[in-house]
């Protein structure tokens, strides 16, 4: 049982709350979803349930918090750990012995259990998760999904009866994601334990929760059954990323047709609009115009990388990519995704064949001279900033490269107007936002002009509205003639933004082709969308339809 | 590329008690101390050598190796141009350094460099085949038996687990940085120790942002309880243990006594000693090879008697 009364919290030197007057009672065995943009206080909420805020993180508090009839207040994180499990985003982060079966009982060593209580303990934790295979590996071999269920366990070590998880799947492959999130659920079904998840990925989880809450601004501003608060199409414009399928129906009701209930999963979605697609039109989607006949600006031919530890990563790969496509490269984990990219932009040289951007063989450019050709994104923008300023983070690849004074000034201007960074040009980086400090990495690169885009799974761990910032920005890049080369999980960004997609699979390109094809029929890599009118084709709706906006076109 | 991670391989000498493997290293360590004899040292140096091949870290610890090779190398070199005592005399400089005097050559400050070679190559090889061979959780309650206190023990283990991490850390950011046409390699030092700075930077911040979340996770998990912790997993010191105990330790106090009988030793300066040992002294060489050694027959019998 938890019972929040008027709880206010200001981080130590934050003018503004993380919190804001929340009010929330939860009940034993309860599955409850927090959602929100990032920054709305989802995160600090959690920190309140085991203490950690006020205790690890002090700050201005007021109003009341209980949790299994403790007063947080006056009950320290680790008076509370055996109440309240905490599971953070970052496995790696969570992790502090070498093996597994000592993470497992890290807790229980902790609060001085005695040996064979542990002992039982761990056997039960680790079967719990089915992770007992793993119990004599070294952690840093797992794989993110392992660690995490590594982490989960060891937090179920301790019998708590709530589980709170932060984002847990945002470092994880959509193998690991759903493999933790099935776990999870099974807790909470199998074993009542009450379970508090944050997500942004609404789609995975949606329809697995009792109860879901949405956040925006230290405030929460809904609150109950998935389906009533999806409903209110003001979730949309906050930022939460809603399922497509709900979308769907929150913009049918907006023109005015009438639909009894919101879906939650692509089953439900079939049945409930069964009816309004059998009056569709029949027509068949046109491919939207691919740049094929554009001139090639990158051409990979015959390319082989074997890593100096024996692993062969990309087999044959042959490729060719012309001005203005916009392509995604999807693959499961260590397919040779991030391998492959990084021979555009000569961070990695051939093994054996050879890569030409921009009319330039890789294998005999430095990166820098390739620097104004490509321009290349990793995911954490934390591992791009350093400087003192906004300003000289954005000029540092311009001196490197020799650029005049005059014309460096020009070309911060012209970044700082056109990523909306111009009040913070005096800044210190590292105290920008998260969505801020991606926009100064992105000026950062993009300062040398290049007329190639390579970003590095840029959207994961973003919200909804960091996303579609991020699209606007990279339409607009690609309108203008460039070359965009995104390597992501996200099936429906793909869907939305990309007109190629090439999937790689054990080192080698499976599938290469128009999206269209490529992502419809499919069964896994299919956007919601597609999924749900592919039992609609009888009624002659096309099946290569892939987003919200196409399909609401054919019900016109 | 040195590769000092421990791998569960789970050979007899992975699995022998941390306690005997310690005491070991010990051992070696004193007996390259105490000896001066290069026949003496090179045959320790031997001794340890069943060890890596019975734990089968070969390639790991000839990586370890490659780099210890360089420091004897530098050694060797920097004893015979500062140490000019020695009879034999290679080559003499046309000029003379105040207070040193006239730069020599010897063969004897070059024999004397080869020695010490050998005798930091054996403690070397030693901790190498510790460091591969011992789980560091292992380790880490071994020193907490040993009465050191549990958060200095903590510390210690929490960098062993983070060391891979943050070694990933570097390559990521290095490979962001050179995008950004980062080029380490070129200009002036002043230049370049600033321009690392956009590597280090990253990495300074990343890792204190991890400590927190660290720190927070463990605190999640009631470390830092008030009451005193228990251990999941012991060390079981079974006989077969103690008697191994005692022979790891036995060329230790071997070494002692020839350092009281004065057995071992051996004059570089002037010049070179011959090689006329009693017939002790070579009967000693056996003897110690076999002490050193003897680890390894007891692992494998402390795996039969564990069968048992």
């Amino acid at each position: 049982m938890i019972k929040i009364r008027d709880l206010t919290f200001y981080y130590g030197d934050a003018s503004r709350p993380a919190l804001q007057d929340v009010n929330l009672d939860i009940e034993d065995g309860e599955f409850v979803l927090v959602t929100g943009p990032s920054g709305c206080g989802k995160t600090s909420l959690c920190r309140c349930l085991n203490g950690l805020i006020p205790h690890f993180y002090g700050g201005e508090i007021a109003g009341g918090l209980e949790v299994q009839g403790l007063d947080v207040m006056r009950h320290t994180t680790r008076e509370m750990a055996t109440r309240v499990g905490m599971v953070f985003q970052d496995p790696e982060n969570q992790l502090v012995s070498m093996d597994v079966q000592r993470e497992v009982a890290f807790g229980l060593e902790n609060l001085a259990f005695p040996r064979d209580v542990m002992a039982k303990r761990v056997e039960e934790s680790l079967d719990t998760l089915e992770i007992s295979g793993l119990r004599h590996r070294q952690v840093h071999e797992l794989s993110g999904g392992e660690k995490q269920k590594v982490v989960i366990s060891s937090v179920l070590a301790l019998h708590p009866d709530i589980l709170v998880l932060d984002e847990p799947t945002s470092e994880l492959d959509p193998k690991g994601a759903e493999d933790v999130l099935s776990i999870v659920r099974r807790l909470n079904d199998e074993l009542g334990i009450t379970v508090i998840l944050v997500e942004h990925r609404l789609d995975r989880v949606v329809h697995l929760v009792d109860r879901m809450i949405v956040m925006d601004k230290g405030k929460i501003i809904a609150d109950g059954n998935p389906r009533a608060v999806l409903s209110n199409g003001d979730i949309t414009s906050i930022g939460a990323g809603v399922p497509p399928i709900v979308r769907i129906v929150q913009r049918l009701r907006d023109n005015g047709v009438n639909v009894d209930n919101i879906p939650l999963t692509v089953k439900e979605g079939r049945a409930m609009l069964k009816d309004i697609f059998m009056g569709a039109r029949g027509s068949t989607l046109s491919h939207t115009e691919s740049a094929d006949n554009g001139r090639p600006v990158i051409e990979i031919d015959k390319l082989w990388h074997a890593y100096p530890e024996g692993i062969t990563a990309l087999k044959n790969v042959n490729l060719r990519i012309c001005e203005g496509e916009f392509v995604a490269v999807m693959g499961r984990n260590a397919s040779g995704k991030t391998t492959l990219v990084k021979h555009i932009n000569g961070l990695l040289k051939p093994t054996k064949g050879k890569v030409i951007v921009s009319g330039i063989d890789t294998r005999r450019a430095t990166i820098a001279q390739l620097s104004r050709k490509v321009g290349f994104i990793f995911q954490n923008p934390n591992d791009h900033i350093f400087a003192d300023t906004v300003e000289e983070e954005i000029a540092f690849i311009l001196k490197n490269l020799g650029f005049d004074s005059g014309e460096i000034a020009a070309r911060i201007d012209e970044m700082l107007e056109m990523f909306a960074l111009k009040e913070f040009r005096k800044r210190y980086p590292r105290s920008l936002s998260g969505g801020e400090r991606q926009r100064v990495a992105m000026a950062s690169v993009l300062v040398a002009r290049p007329r190639v885009l390579i970003l590095d799974e840029p959207t994961r761990g973003m919200d909804y509205r960091l996303k579609s910032e991020l699209m606007r920005f990279l339409n607009g890049y690609r309108e203008k003639g460039n070359t965009v080369v995104l390597v992501t999980h996200d099936v429906e960004t793909v869907a939305e933004h990309a007109d190629r997609v090439v999937l790689l699979s054990e080192g080698g390109v499976v599938v290469d082709g128009n999206k269209r094809d490529v992502l419809s029929r499919a069964l896994f890599f299919s956007p919601q969308i597609n999924r749900l009118v592919q039992a609609f084709e009888k009624y002659g709706v096309p099946n290569n339809i892939l987003t919200v906006d196409e399909a609401l076109d054919i019900l016109k | 590329m040195i590769n000092l991670r421990y791998r569960e391989k789970g050979t007899v000498i992975h699995r022998l008690n941390p306690f005997c493997k310690l005491a070991w290293v010990v051992s070696v360590f004193v007996l390259a101390l105490v000896l001066d004899n290069p026949l003496f040292l090179f045959l320790l140096f031997l001794s340890t050598l069943p060890l890596v091949l019975t734990a089968k870290v070969w390639s790991e610890w000839t990586s370890f190796m490659k780099f210890a090779v360089y420091i004897c190398l530098a050694i060797i070199v920097i004893n015979a141009l500062v140490s000019y005592r020695g009879e034999h005399v290679l080559a003499v400089a046309p000029f003379s350094i105040p207070v040193m005097g006239t730069p020599t050559i010897t063969l004897e400050a070059i024999l004397f460099g080869i020695a010490m070679s050998i005798r930091l190559l054996a403690i070397i090889s030693a901790f190498a085949i510790i460091t591969l061979t011992v789980n560091p959780d292992d380790m880490m309650l071994s020193m907490i038996r040993m009465k050191l206190p549990y958060k200095s023990v903590l510390v210690t283990s929490l960098s062993t687990r983070f060391f891979p991490t943050l070694i990933d850390d570097v390559e990521r950011i290095s490979d962001v940085q050179r995008t950004r046409c980062l080029e380490l390699d070129k200009g002036r030092l002043p230049q370049r120790i600033k321009r690392s700075m956009s590597v280090i930077i990253p990495l300074l911040s990343n890792s204190l942002d991890r400590t927190v979340q660290v720190a927070e996770a463990m605190e999640s998990r009631a470390f830092g309880s008030g009451t005193k912790r228990t251990f999941y997993r012991d060390i079981r010191t079974s006989r077969i243990d103690i008697v191994t105990l005692i022979l790891a330790l036995s060329p230790c106090a071997l070494g002692i006594l020839m350092l009281i009988l004065g057995y071992g030793d051996y004059q570089y300066y002037p010049t070179l000693g011959g090689m006329n040992l009693s017939g002790l002294e070579w009967a000693m060489l056996p003897i110690l090879a076999l002490l050193v050694s003897s680890v390894v027959p007891l692992a494998f019998l402390k795996r039969r008697v564990d069968l048992d």
